[in-house]
């Protein structure tokens, strides 16, 4: 009897496929628990499926939804044009001096809520001050690279 | 004593400043410390070790302590630690109390702060030359061991669990190290993406993602409207702040700042985790508790001297396990690693000198903190109301050095940044939990080296249990927590049924 126990714990593993050992098992674990909490919720799940997810709710009640895709977008062109405008001047950081004003600009804009004219002379400051104070402190002071 | 020389005017300076850009994010609802320590490494990447280290500690004091701020004047947790602070801070603000709560909590946050710092300086040590002897399988047992913990205190266990296991299975992406005993080879990707994932996502733009950009998503989502209070708040009027309001709080304030320490300890529990704990502890031995919650001292002491103890309490898994205990400590892992250096169990034996300037740090921090609050208070109520128009292109801004900069220049770190930023983002809408998440994702690839490694010499999982008598301590702690969890998930379903019975 002990005998076959301990004989069921044995493992052996292959060092050529030992890298996929550890994954594996995360893996099987991840859809166990994933299958439990299906189980545990099953009654919660039959109501989704009966009322095609009516009552879900990925978003918020009243979502800002211009302002989160809007975030999303800006973020997306950013990167791209850093790098884009970080190559035609390699090694200086201004692509992300350029990119950063503008998209400090914008993202002020898509998120301010009243604008005057005092509203719009602070985010003109903002977008020109900090991105060229980041670029001078951190990256001529500081030698940190830069896109 | 060669610390000392290593102190120079420049790491204070650091430190205080840290304290006060951490008391601000502190301040402004929605930021958290997590944030502030992750938006401010690249600062400290061209800074030596004890320099950086000064100012991260600072931010993360002073960004647990800046939270109660908004929590008495706006009824706003400024960070999820102090959402007991509102209980008895706000009905006290109403009353035209204002600075006397403010002051009480400042105090409050300075007696838990140091009581951890010494718990920290007299227990890390110790924990660290018991944790010396452990062998692979009792390394992977105390990994294991945290899981459960982050586990069974979460909200929901098995989704904590859950979120655990993805972290460690987005850390498993990239090669299987030739350097820690792997056979080189990738896995869990396409070979399109070898090119950029052979190591795996770095750490720190995945945490700078998760905590910054994730966080700005929510917001964005929200809205970004900057937080109205009810009303204009009269700061002084009323009972004026005295010391003697503190006579017979000894006891709560050790209980609290010991509950604060502890739960600073587990690894994956937050800061609210351990206010509300000091704050319910307290309403239970109460003389009168049906002042709590209407602007009792007794509340505020509890929560905010918890909420700083831990702090230190993080500190402690961190630097002798190599643990962290929060998500701020996780970042600050990410800090060591910067730095070239790797927390655990011989951490801080081999690096004696930065063992004691971080103490110095914490305790300085500490202070530093006690005193642009206490007398600079009205100043720093004013920080709440920073539009959030400015702060947050400034924020992503940040974010993106952080993450370029980690790697000394590669594009796929922003990349991962913003990947992160949607997960973190979508995670916390379908209820995944963070805290747990992160900590698999740090935890998980050394977890595999143990676990693998002790299977390749001894071919039997039995050894997991027979190895020493310190695994089967393991074994006992790992039983304790998990039956702790289903405990804890009895109760509140029992209360619960009653609540259903008297309604």
């Amino acid at each position: 009897m002990s005998q076959t126990l301990t004989s069921l714990l044995e493992v052996s593993i292959d060092f050529d496929q030992s890298h996929l050992f550890f994954p594996k098992l995360v893996v099987t674990l991840l859809a166990g628990m994933l299958l439990l909490i299906a189980v545990i919720h099953r009654a919660r799940l039959v109501e989704i499926v009966r009322t095609r997810g009516a009552g879900l709710a990925f978003f918020e009640e009243n979502a800002d939804k211009f302002r989160l895709f809007s975030t999303v977008g800006l973020i997306v062109i950013y990167f791209v044009s850093m790098d884009y405008v970080g190559q035609l001047f390699p090694n200086t950081g201004l692509g992300f001096l350029f990119c950063s004003i503008a998209f400090i600009a914008a993202l002020s804009l898509v998120y301010v809520h009243e604008v005057t004219r005092s509203v719009l002379l602070v985010i003109a400051c903002n977008a020109l001050i900090a991105p060229l104070a980041v670029w001078y402190v951190l990256g001529s002071l500081f030698d940190i690279t830069l896109p | 004593m060669d610390f000392i020389s290593l102190l120079s005017p420049e790491y204070f300076l650091l430190a205080a400043a840290g304290s006060l850009v951490g008391i601000i994010f502190g301040a402004i609802p929605g930021m958290t410390a997590t944030m502030a320590v992750a938006v401010c490494l690249p600062l400290t990447y061209s800074l030596g070790l004890h320099e950086g280290l000064a100012l991260l500690l600072g931010l993360y004091v002073g960004g647990i302590s800046g939270g109660l701020v908004p929590a008495i004047l706006l009824n706003i947790p400024g960070t999820p630690s102090s959402i007991t602070t509102t209980f008895d801070g706000h009905p006290m603000a109403q009353r035209g109390e204002a600075e006397r709560a403010l002051k009480i909590c400042i105090v409050s946050s300075l007696v838990g702060g140091l009581f951890s710092a010494v718990i920290l300086f007299l227990f890390a040590p110790l924990l660290s030359d018991f944790a010396i002897k452990f062998s692979y399988v009792e390394k992977f047992l105390i990994i294991f061991f945290a899981l459960t913990v982050i586990a069974s205190l979460s909200s929901n266990m098995l989704v904590g669990i859950f979120s655990g296991m993805i972290g460690v299975f987005l850390s498993l992406i990239g090669t299987y190290d030739v350097g820690v005993g792997g056979n080189g080879e990738y896995r869990l990707m396409a070979d399109f993406m070898v090119p950029y994932l052979e190591e795996g996502f770095s750490l720190l733009p995945v945490l700078i993602g998760l905590f910054g950009l994730a966080t700005i998503f929510l917001e964005a989502e929200r809205g970004a409207k900057d937080e109205v209070g009810e009303k204009r708040i009269q700061l002084t009027q009323g009972t004026p702040f005295k010391l003697n309001v503190f006579r017979g709080q000894f006891v709560n304030m050790l209980r609290s700042s010991s509950i604060g320490t502890f739960v600073g300890m587990l690894p994956g529990i937050g800061g609210s985790a351990a206010s509300v704990l000091a704050y319910s502890q307290q309403k239970n031995f109460s003389k009168d508790p049906s002042k709590m919650g209407k602007g009792a001292p007794e509340g505020l002491i509890a929560s905010e001297s918890a909420n700083n103890a831990l702090t230190g309490g993080a500190l402690i898994p961190l630097l002798s396990l190599g643990i962290p205990g929060d998500s701020t400590t996780a970042v600050l892992i990410g800090a060591f690693t910067l730095q070239g250096l790797q927390v655990g169990p011989l951490f801080i034996g081999e690096n004696l000198d930065t063992w004691y300037s971080m103490m110095i740090g914490l305790v300085f921090a500490n202070l530093v903190m006690f005193g642009i609050m206490f007398f600079a208070i009205k100043h720093i109520a004013k920080v709440v109301m920073v539009p959030k128009y400015v702060l947050y292109p400034i924020i992503i801004m940040m974010c993106v050095v952080g993450a370029y900069a980690i790697n000394y220049g590669i594009m796929f770190d922003v990349w991962t940044l913003l990947i992160f930023g949607l997960f973190g983002y979508v995670a916390q809408k379908i209820g995944l939990e963070i805290a747990p998440l992160v900590i698999g994702f740090i935890l998980g690839s050394s977890a595999e080296v143990y676990f693998v490694k002790s299977l390749e010499s001894f071919g039997t999982l039995s050894i997991f249990f027979t190895k020493s008598p310190i695994a089967i301590v393991l074994w006992l702690m790992i039983a304790a927590s998990v039956l702790f969890s289903v405990y804890l998930a009895l109760k509140a379903r029992r209360n619960s049924k009653s609540r259903a019975i008297e309604v």
